[in-house]
């Protein structure tokens, strides 16, 4: 059985291509499968963002192919990208990012109700999300009235309320404290050992990468090390 | 549903901001329909004008008489006439008239009228023609060759009550004949040309005058209500179908036009109002878009669609616009039902310009209920052009540049 999720060829992002061109991604090979919990690490400038975002479908690239789940996301026109993501990818940003005029309940409810999803699971789902961050009696906060560990809490559960093939992490923890990093990580690194959720984040964070478990470090938009890295425990 | 929560709590994320465009729309909607009061007030006072005092719901004559007015040209038949319109129960009361075109003249000179023999009792119904006497008492029983002359022509004429002109127009063989009256009374109605055109005197008199005594030329009818006017018209018609029997709006062509044209200027005045609103609400929406792009790219990426983003920004622009409605409207309701039961003078903006076009000088604005449904329909029209622009703007970001900034 083919446990492949993503599997990018030979992807470059080439920025100010009439002049000088700059790579900001440069001919990288992924392949991630079913269950990974992968950083990519990398100074500041190193293509991780850029790379994260050609995953996600939120760039094309200049060249190479894209494979998620076995469809090629370069082939698919910007109207086909935004459905597959809605069903596809669950995005976690490093500021939040959630929608301040809803509630935390709304802002998961909202992606659900963007896949069409009716009132019942919703709430059902709801529930479960909000039990596994550990935020069942602030369904009703606004983001305002969430601390920054809470927030990420909530962009996690937003990120998962679609029932994503993956979710994609953009610098999860980089705004947060230690003790909300550590409780962010756990319910992650949780989710991916018992729903097997794929999880591929960049970071520059230690915590994050220790307990990755497989780290691919990219300098000057190439990947320079893919290695597995030893679990430890939280 | 969320798209519709969102849309509503966006809209107050700038309170100020969205206070200033709401009461702007509730402005100008207030402005807008005030002058649709003023405007339903004004035409439904010169309606009421032109039908209790000057022509009635219904007039009656004889098929070729009003195109030449020839004197012989009188109603056959008046008796059974009369008899059939006592008859209908729609008719709440009616006068006889007999009409000649003709020459006033004076030691001062001279001025071509419209001579309207009539029954003084029965048009004190009809047109209320004694309520409008201004100088003068008016015909006194017994007294022969009186006459009623408007204000309007008595001073263009240097005329008083008292004074004696002569009347002169062609009898019923086509000689010319003429009278020697005394000036009874002035009158004055809210249509100064009305009041320079006619004379009053009294029937039998005129119909001395023109050889054709015991007869008519015109019925004028009044009718229980105004709404009555064209089944009645077309009862007494399938009757008397060689007669000529009209309808105000018939008669006074010039009044109902008027009315339409007065309905379409204020739609303008509305339209324009709202599409000057329309560069704020636009400032406004843009103002909102710009400030959230990176929301707006987050939810893009997240998988929000091009239609449910433009739903969202029609949504809080509608929110916006539709936001003034209730203020403007309840705001004019209360304003136009104080001047309707109290009355708003403009004697100082020219009586005789007013009275010129057949209008009072006091106007009793009326809240225009019918054009409710049409002006919400021109409030959510501004507010989709107005959502264009910003809306194009969100729909042109790119998730990933957006989330960036």
């Amino acid at each position: 059985m083919d446990n492949t999720v993503i599997d990018a060829h030979n992807i470059s992002k080439i920025y100010n291509k009439e002049n000088i061109p700059v790579y900001a991604v440069n001919n990288v090979h992924l392949h991630v499968e079913k269950g990974e919990f992968t950083a990519l690490v990398g100074p500041s400038g190193s293509g991780k963002t850029t790379l994260l975002n050609l995953i996600g479908g939120l760039d094309l690239p200049d060249e190479g192919s894209i494979t998620i789940n076995g469809e090629d996301i370069t082939r698919m026109s910007p109207n086909e990208l935004i459905d597959f993501r809605l069903k596809n990818i669950g995005f976690v940003f490093q500021s939040f990012n959630l929608i301040p005029v809803l509630t935390a309940k709304e802002n998961v409810e909202f992606i659900m109700q963007l896949q069409g999803i009716d009132l019942g699971k919703r709430e059902q789902r709801i529930h479960v999300l909000f039990d596994q961050i550990g935020l069942s009696d602030k369904l009703e906060s606004r983001p305002s009235q969430l601390s920054g560990g809470q927030q990420q809490r909530v962009a996690v559960a937003r990120a998962l309320a679609s029932k994503p093939k993956f979710i994609l992490a953009d610098e999860p923890t980089a705004n947060l404290d230690s003790q909300s990093a550590n409780n962010l990580l756990d319910i992650m690194y949780k989710l991916n050992q018992e729903e097997h959720m794929t999880f591929l984040f960049s970071t520059h964070d230690q915590r994050v990468i220790d307990r990755a478990k497989r780290v691919i470090t990219l300098v000057d938009g190439r990947i320079v090390s893919d290695t597995a890295s030893q679990i430890l425990p939280a | 549903m969320m798209i519709l929560i969102m849309a509503w709590r966006n809209i107050w994320r700038n309170k100020s901001r969205s206070f200033v465009i709401i009461l702007s729309v509730a402005l100008g909607l207030f402005a807008g329909i005030m002058v649709q009061a003023l405007y339903k007030g004004m035409m439904r006072d010169r309606i009421k004008s032109l039908i209790y005092t000057e022509v009635g719901h219904l007039q009656i004559h004889e098929n070729e008489f009003k195109k030449e007015y020839e004197p012989s040209l009188y109603l056959q038949q008046l008796p059974s006439l009369i008899q059939q319109i006592k008859q209908t129960p729609q008719v709440k009361a009616f006068a006889t008239r007999s009409i000649a075109q003709g020459m006033l003249a004076s030691t001062t000179g001279s001025s071509g009228i419209q001579m309207n023999g009539i029954n003084p009792e029965q048009e004190n119904v009809v047109s209320a023609l004694k309520n409008k006497l201004i100088a003068g008492s008016g015909f006194q029983n017994q007294k022969k060759n009186q006459l009623l002359i408007g204000k309007k022509l008595a001073k263009k004429m240097k005329l008083e009550v008292g004074n004696k002109i002569v009347l002169t127009c062609t009898d019923q063989e086509g000689n010319m004949v003429s009278g020697a009256y005394r000036i009874a009374g002035i009158f004055q109605s809210s249509n100064s040309m009305w009041d320079e055109r006619n004379v009053f005197v009294q029937q039998d008199d005129l119909n001395d005058m023109l050889g054709i005594a015991g007869e008519s030329h015109e019925i004028v009818i009044l009718l229980h209500q105004d709404e009555l006017t064209l089944t009645t018209q077309q009862k007494l018609q399938n009757q008397f179908k060689k007669l000529e029997i009209e309808t105000w709006q018939e008669l006074s062509p010039e009044t109902d036009l008027m009315v339409s044209a007065v309905d379409i200027t204020s739609y303008i005045i509305i339209g324009i109002i709202l599409f000057a609103l329309a560069f704020g609400i636009i400032n406004t929406m843009l103002m909102a878009i710009l400030e959230r792009t990176r929301e707006i790219g987050m939810m893009m990426a997240l998988g929000m669609n091009k239609l449910q983003l433009f739903s969202l920004v029609l949504l809080e622009t509608t929110f916006l616009t539709i936001g003034g409605v209730p203020i403007g409207y309840s705001s004019a309701w209360l304003l136009s039902t104080y001047l309707h039961k109290y009355g708003l003078n403009w004697e100082s903006m020219g009586e005789e310009m007013m009275r010129s076009f057949g209008f009072s000088t006091t106007i009793y604005p009326e809240f225009p209920t019918d054009k409710i449904a049409g002006t919400i329909i021109f409030v959510l029209i501004t507010a989709f052009i107005s959502c264009l622009y910003p809306a194009i703007k969100a729909l042109q970001l790119q998730p990933v540049e957006a989330l960036r900034k």
